[in-house]
């Protein structure tokens, strides 16, 4: 049952019309792109960053959790709240506050959509790096929160990259700014801290990023391959030849076979994988690049080579990438997107173990991912309909990421550990690595306070009063809360 | 208090009578002197000498070449020199992962011999670099012109091996170029400047060498006009690595590197060539004279720096180095009559014009009275929790960051 004193104390704060507490309503603040649930007890929608302190302030009194949403794009359970308690929307925060053309800097407000910061600065021949492939939806604050990565951040680096200073309200409520807008601001980086930190040190009212110059030409190549070990051979030489594209992304067989039913990209059904590979910069370094690149993947037996110079063209090729992860739902009511990084000359041979873990368990897989960075991406398809399916497939994502980490790898390159990989940390730190991690939280005063139950390894589960109010719900029928 | 004696026993039995270095006056900081000088030839030696610094409440401060030792207040104590020369080996360099794992004790001369090998560079170019060590690099997050192409440190490390003040062996980070397990503790550790911990060893992103590169340079009779021109340089994407702006006699000068492939580097010379008199040009001589003993970091919005510069040149600084699309200017006086009312001249300008000012070098007694950080920003109450939490006995580099943490 919801908190009526907390409710009533929130509304005050932001409103009545901006907090939900009615079931229904908050049945859509439950999930995100993730497997896991957590129904929140009341839903937030501040419009200032004043508001965002006061109801941290409000919620902590009550001892209720605080987690900030944003989208709910994510993919690691960052905005489901596993203890119920207060979520934060940020979508009513959604303004671009100031443009400095001159300095290269936006001040956004935490729920700008990302792809909206480039398309207000292209006029000034601008543009924000970071391009995670939900950008037509995901928020600059999630972006932030999850340290977001994209295709092009081969080359230009993640979101940690690009912000240089934040306005926070801390676990007490506090409106805090970090860092700033000129070059090393003294003291210790708490900016590059708190992005990656998967809003559980603090909750971010202001964001302040840089912008780069458009690149006067951009090419992009599509190369084809029989095999998927030609592939990944080519991401190599590309790379070992002194050659870093703003993107290098793969396509394997199934994949393509998936878009091409719905896309008509124009893929060989027989082909084993391609690469789409962009290189930017001034127009003789791109020709020349692009050339350079033909002749590694022709040397190492790409069957077909397409090329776009043009923003149409290049479209086109993109056409098939972008659209990869709509197509794989035709295939399977449900798919699970891993996401794992290897040293990129591990690249084919811990491919190859996804694909023999997926046969053991019987599921196709399809990988589409960026391998320049040899972050990869396998997707499971299966039915979650079909009991026990849910719990393999989880196992299997455990079993894919043992292998990367036994190749010297990561178990996230750039959706978060979240809820779902919070036990799979401790194969890649130590205790004593977590202890540090764990003071940082101290530091900040954020115990359970922000976003509990993620990132620091646990038993405990997640949605525990998500599940009940669920039931309560399931009980008194479907018309209840008509 | 811990006799000496017994301090240098304890410590040689730690480190062995090769790891006890001799000279501590040498190893002296802001004229304090510590009472041993040890440099482990192991990442667990490095951790018990930490863990008896702590238990002991000694106060360490780590070093590594030395170059970066002037930058920071006055240390509240100082007992133990800790220096990371012995570790100075490449842990792992796979050209075609395009990453490197090295030594912290490493010197960045060295490690850019062994990368250029491969046709690959670590992008950081701080002056002095030469004898400079990676550990002491990223401690004082030191940079150089290749900033403007590359970011900083901060940007390529992507992980970190640090002893932490209570002497445990912890990793920050990782091998891989892409990875957001758990909080950014890379982050935290560069820049801090030896206070939350000992970088023992780094790994990096790196770059491929580019195929061509020159240097030209333009002179111009403002500063103002100089960074006009870095300005239409960076909006133009041309193929620059660095452009850096310094005063030589009356004019202003601005060198630009370019660098990439050959066709790019021909064709940036020449939009150049159109925008402003270009000539070739050696490499940028260093000049900031290490000797200086009041050097200025001032840190502003790019489009604030003409206006800086010229104030600092009515403040008649003898030497100023700017980094135009970067926001950074310095400013040295070698033998300054008052260097405290010039720092605090410069410091009001600073401010006034929205940004930060890092006394790098001055004198001793300036440093005494006031913070070379300047005042704390709004969110020194939470580094100073970091402070606490990462180091609860105070051992490491007490008293010389910001806000004298």
């Amino acid at each position: 049952m919801p908190n009526l004193k907390l409710v009533r104390e929130l509304q005050r704060a932001v409103g009545r019309k901006w907090v939900l507490h009615a079931a229904e309503d908050l049945l859509v603040y439950e999930y995100d792109a993730t497997i896991e649930r957590g129904l929140p007890e009341s839903v937030v929608l501040p419009d200032s960053a004043e508001q965002v302190a006061e109801v941290v302030r409000i919620a902590r009194r009550h001892g209720a959790a605080v987690t900030a949403r944003g989208a709910g794009t994510g993919l690691s359970g960052g905005a489901i709240p596993c203890d119920g308690g207060v979520v934060i929307v940020t979508s009513r925060m959604n303004r671009i506050l100031e443009v400095d053309a001159e300095n290269r800097i936006a001040v956004l407000e935490p729920g700008v959509v990302n792809l909206d910061v480039s398309r207000a600065v292209a006029g000034h021949g601008l543009y924000y790096a970071p391009d995670p492939s939900s950008q037509k939806a995901c928020t600059i604050g999630g972006n932030v929160a999850e340290n977001a990565g994209g295709p092009h951040c081969l080359r230009y680096g993640t979101t940690t990259n690009h912000v240089l200073g934040l306005e926070v309200v801390t676990p007490d409520g506090d409106l805090v700014r970090l860092g700033g807008r000129t070059p090393d601001p003294p003291g210790y980086d708490l900016t590059g801290l708190a992005v990656g930190s998967e809003g559980t040190l603090c909750i971010v009212t202001k964001v302040i990023v840089r912008l780069l110059h458009s690149p006067e030409s951009t090419v992009t190549l599509l190369a084809i391959f029989d095999e998927v070990d030609q592939a990944s051979g080519a991401v190599s030489a590309i790379i070992a030849q002194g050659i870093v594209p703003s993107a290098l992304e793969m396509i394997d067989g199934n994949t393509m076979r998936a878009v091409e039913e719905a896309v008509h990209a124009g893929y060989p059904p027989d082909a084993g994988a391609a690469l789409l590979i962009e290189v930017d910069g001034l127009e003789e370094e791109t020709r020349e690049l692009a050339e350079s690149v033909q002749a590694i993947c022709q040397e190492l037996g790409a069957r077909e080579l397409r090329i776009g110079f043009s923003a149409e063209d290049r479209e086109r090729l993109w056409a098939g990438r972008k659209g990869a992860l709509g197509a794989l739902g035709r295939l399977a009511p449900s798919y699970y997107i891993l996401d794992g990084v290897v040293p990129r000359t591990k690249l084919p041979a811990v491919l190859r173990g996804v694909y023999e873990a997926c046969d053991r368990f019987g599921f196709p897989v399809a990988n589409v991912f960026h391998a320049g960075d040899g972050n990869l991406h396998p997707n499971i398809m299966f039915d979650e309909r079909v009991p026990g399916a849910t719990q393999r497939v989880l196992d299997l994502g455990e079993v894919i990421m043992r292998l990367c980490v036994e190749a010297g790898g990561s178990i996230t390159g750039e959706h978060g550990v979240g809820y779902e990989k919070r036990n799979y940390m401790s194969w890649i730190f130590s205790e004593d690595d977590l202890e540090m991690m764990s003071r940082v939280k101290l530091a900040f005063g954020s115990g359970d306070a922000f976003n509990p139950g993620k990132v620091f390894p646990s038993s405990k589960g997640c949605g525990e009063v998500s599940s009940r109010m669920r039931a309560a719900i399931a009980k008194a029928g479907p018309d209840a809360y008509v | 208090m811990v006799k000496q004696t017994s301090v240098l026993s304890r410590l040689e039995s730690i480190v062995g009578r090769e790891g006890v270095l001799g000279d501590v006056a040498a190893l002296a900081v802001d004229g304090l002197t510590p009472q041993a000088a040890v440099a482990p030839a192991s990442y667990e030696q490095v951790a018990e000498v930490m863990r008896y610094a702590h238990a002991e409440g000694l106060a360490v401060i780590p070093r590594g070449g030395g170059a970066h030792m002037h930058i920071g207040n006055v240390p509240a104590r100082y007992d133990i020199a800790l220096s990371l020369s012995r570790l100075n080996g490449v842990v792992e360099h796979e050209p075609a992962d395009l990453t490197a794992t090295v030594q912290a004790g490493m010197t960045l001369g060295e490690l850019q011999r062994h990368l250029a090998g491969a046709g690959q560079i670590l992008p950081l170019d701080p002056p002095g670099g030469e004898r400079a060590t990676i550990g002491g690099i990223l401690a004082a997050n030191a940079w150089g012109p290749w900033r403007h192409a590359f970011g900083s440190a901060r940007d390529m490390t992507i992980g970190l091996r640090v002893v932490t003040a209570e002497g445990r062996i912890t990793r920050a980070g990782g091998r891989v170029v892409k990875n957001v397990a758990g909080y950014d503790l890379c982050k935290l550790y560069v820049g801090s400047l030896g206070t939350l911990g000992v970088i023992v060893e780094a790994t990096f992103k790196l770059a491929p060498l580019p195929r061509e590169q020159r240097t030209v340079a333009s002179a111009f009779p403002t500063a103002g006009d100089a960074c006009a021109l870095a300005a239409a340089v960076s909006g133009r994407g041309l193929s620059v690595r660095s452009l850096t702006l310094a005063r030589d006699g009356g004019a202003w000068v601005l060198a630009l590197k370019l660098a990439g492939t050959p066709a790019a580097v021909e064709r940036s010379r020449r939009e150049l060539g159109a925008l402003a008199q270009v000539a070739d040009a050696g490499a940028p001589a260093g000049v900031l004279p290490d000797g200086a003993s009041l050097l200025c970091k001032a840190s502003v919005l790019p489009s604030q720096l003409p206006a800086l510069i010229d104030a600092l040149e009515a403040l008649e600084a003898p030497r100023l180095l700017a980094y135009p699309t970067v926001g950074v200017c310095y400013a040295a006086w070698p033998s300054p009559v008052d260097a405290e009312s010039i720092a605090g001249a410069v410091r009001e300008l600073t401010s006034a014009a929205g940004g930060t000012l890092v006394l790098e070098r001055c004198p001793l007694d300036l440093k005494r009275r006031a913070d070379v950080f300047g005042d704390a920003s709004a969110s020194f109450g939470l580094m100073r929790r970091v402070k606490q939490q990462f180091d609860p006995h105070g051992v490491l580099s007490p008293g010389r960051f910001v806000g004298r943490l």
